[in-house]
């Protein structure tokens, strides 16, 4: 049987899982953030993890499954990718806010000496400007950290080999020429049915695309401080019935004694005009009216 | 006597279509060339890069024509309309925010490329003529970017354009034509944007079609090159049609690409700064960040004076722009393998890291500004 170690195992399963299953958390993460919420915090993120969860354990099984027969000519027993899974997400939960804190510690101390190194040189060796400086702080305090998350992640990736290894262990061993081996995980991958795999591709794209249409804010989330909308919406006024008719009321009863005033005038006026008195017509009335436009002027 | 419909040879009306325009057309021939194509050792997500770049350059076309129904190209309405679209075109920042990213998306796919293809020596005999024109396509994707940059016409607009047109004026012979025509005057304005537009809408674009059309042509002419490693036997057993492994994989990758572009707009959609003025004001001038590490190296002590910014801004870049150019004639040994190859490989490391270097260092730099 061919051997792999634990390390180079690890990094060669987890390398085409993160990437399988990348595609799938990202449809999740941009429907999430059509609808609002942030994938990396509240209600976003607990949503997003408990969706990965599925996806993590199909991808694990489908990768790990491929690379065990690729590279070591073995089948692996039924319900692998679970077990290997929860075996793995428990190592991941004890080793990831480990690394984290060892990665914080030292990226907090090598940032602290850097600093103290840049201002000894300084003082006393040479004139270091703004953009060399924060170069060389960056390089002193950057290697040291990347160099330090290398080889912790190199423990994870040799975690996860071991993991794999144990099933190895208990693998079916499957003989073969490299041909038959490549089309067995190769079956594993790309489903036979080319019409039906389309179909559902299309269809899956086709639903996303809508909802992700529907959740879609129509105008942007983020308006500028100063920005005058163009469009100012017309403030609409609350309707009240009762206070419509006294207003109507109101109104038709000022008509009412306008109409009664004007014809009693109407009438005093006929009165005057049989008893001969003068009816005098104030030049005012007529200023500021236009005489309508006499047709015969335009040509008509 | 019963008569029965002949349900065998009976064609639908979809094959009938079909048949017409492939009787005139020849389109079984074209489908079957475009889909047959052998891949030596085969698919690879590492040979995605090349349809992600044409799939985000389709997608940076339809954006930027439906932008155009909106954007005015003069100085007096480019600002105003950019903000327009933002806040009052239906979907119009979703629109700006995913043509912004998509233009990063682009850049970062063109080195992701490239670096491909240098690390699998695929630039070697007899695919010389596809790297070349493949430089010359990430000019045109750079020139995208900088003339792009210009047209909201806000301060972050109109100094990096500033800024950009500055250092180019500093080429030797053409430098002084070169921001002349494209400045159209002593400080960017009307004359500036009306070219850039013009440059950025309607030769780049046609230029970008006709190069990638010839990319296109000279990569099926060779065929792909394959892995750099593995037995003849292995890559023999592994070889496969373009269709459906490599389409499979090119079409999760351009999701993919889709998914994160789409994601950076919600996440940090396009906001606008104040309008330009030839007053920078508390603005600090900066270029589209993947130019942050080049604008971070002119400001070491090295490239200070004038010979000094000649050499980080022209003769430096320049200098590395021909020795990839060349690349092909230099290195002519036919060992693809990277792993065999370590002058490729840790010069590659070495360009990617001081890239990666300057650039957080000019973020870093900014807090010194303020």
């Amino acid at each position: 049987m061919k051997s792999l170690s634990n390390t180079k195992l690890g990094l060669l399963v987890l390398w085409p899982t993160f990437w399988t299953g990348f595609p799938l958390k990202l449809v999740i993460s941009l429907l999430l953030l059509a609808g609002g919420l942030h994938p990396w915090e509240g209600t976003g993120l607990k949503f997003l993890l408990l969706l990965s969860i599925p996806i993590d354990m199909w991808a694990l099984g489908l990768c790990a499954r491929t690379v065990l027969l690729e590279r070591l000519h073995v089948e692996p027993q039924p319900g692998f990718g679970v077990r290997l899974w929860w075996q793995w997400a428990l190592f991941s939960i004890l080793y990831l806010p480990l690394l984290y804190y060892i990665v914080g510690a030292v990226v907090a101390t090598a940032q602290s000496l850097s600093a103290s190194i840049i201002e000894f040189l300084k003082q006393n060796v040479v004139t270091i400007h703004i953009a060399e400086q924060i170069t060389l702080d960056l390089v002193l305090w950057g290697s040291v950290a990347t160099l330090v998350l290398l080889l912790l992640l190199g423990g994870w990736f040799f975690g996860l080999g071991a993991l794999v290894q144990r099933q190895v262990r208990v693998a079916v061993h499957k003989d073969g020429s490299f041909q038959d081996m490549v089309s067995r995980w190769d079956s594993l991958r790309v489903p036979p049915d080319q019409g039906l795999l389309l179909t559902a591709f299309t269809g899956g794209g086709v639903v996303l695309s809508l909802i992700f249409w529907g959740l879609l804010p129509v105008t942007t989330p983020h308006p500028h401080e100063e920005y005058e909308y163009t469009y100012v919406k017309k403030v609409e006024r609350p309707v009240h019935p009762k206070e419509i008719l006294k207003k109507t009321k109101k109104v038709l009863a000022k008509a009412k004694s306008v109409i009664e005033e004007l014809e009693k005038k109407k009438k005093e006026e006929k009165k005057s005009k049989k008893t001969g008195g003068d009816v005098k017509i104030s030049p005012k009335a007529n200023q500021g009216k236009k005489s309508p436009p006499s047709l015969k002027s335009k040509g008509v | 006597m019963n008569w029965k419909p002949d349900t065998v040879n009976q064609a639908t009306a979809f094959e009938k279509v079909v048949d017409f325009i492939d009787e005139r057309v020849g389109l079984k021939t074209v489908q079957a060339k475009m889909l047959n194509e052998p891949v030596p050792g085969g698919s690879r997500w590492a040979y995605a890069f090349g349809s992600c770049l044409l799939f985000i350059f389709i997608l940076q076309a339809v954006t930027g024509i439906l932008l155009m129904f909106y954007y005015v190209p003069s100085t007096d309405h480019a600002y105003a309309s950019t903000q327009y679209i933002l806040h009052e075109v239906d979907y119009g920042w979703f629109l700006l925010s995913y043509h912004f990213w998509g233009s990063s998306a682009m850049v970062v796919m063109v080195f992701a490329h490239m670096s491909q293809v240098f690390l699998w020596g695929a630039y070697k005999r007899p695919r010389e003529l596809i790297w070349l024109v493949g430089l010359a396509l990430f000019g045109i994707v750079m020139a995208f970017g900088f003339t792009g940059y210009l047209l909201p016409w806000d301060q972050r607009a109109f100094w990096a354009t500033t800024v950009g047109v500055e250092i180019m004026d500093k080429t030797p012979v053409i430098g002084d034509f070169l921001s002349r025509f494209l400045k159209g005057g002593p400080t960017p304005g009307q004359m500036t944007i009306s070219r850039f537009f013009v440059i950025h809408v309607m030769i780049l674009p046609a230029t970008l079609m006709g190069l990638a059309s010839l990319h296109l042509f000279l990569f099926r002419k060779a065929g792909p090159a394959g892995p750099f490693r593995g037995s003849p036997e292995e890559i023999k057993a592994k070889t496969d049609y373009f269709f459906p492994r490599q389409i499979w994989k090119d079409i999760i990758a351009m999701a993919s690409v889709f998914l994160i572009v789409a994601s950076l707009a919600f996440i940090e959609p396009v906001e606008l700064l104040e309008k330009a003025t030839p007053d920078p004001g508390d603005y600090h001038p900066e270029p589209e960040w993947y130019f942050l590490f080049l604008f971070q190296l002119l400001r070491l002590k090295i490239f200070g004076g004038e010979f000094g910014q000649f050499l980080g801004t022209i003769a430096i870049p320049g200098a590395f722009m021909e020795l990839l150019a060349a690349l092909p004639f230099i290195d002519r040994h036919p060992n693809r393998d990277i792993f065999k190859r370590p002058v490729a490989l840790v010069s590659w490391i070495v360009v990617m890291l001081g890239i990666l270097i300057f650039t957080v260092s000019a973020i870093l730099n900014r807090e010194f500004l303020d």
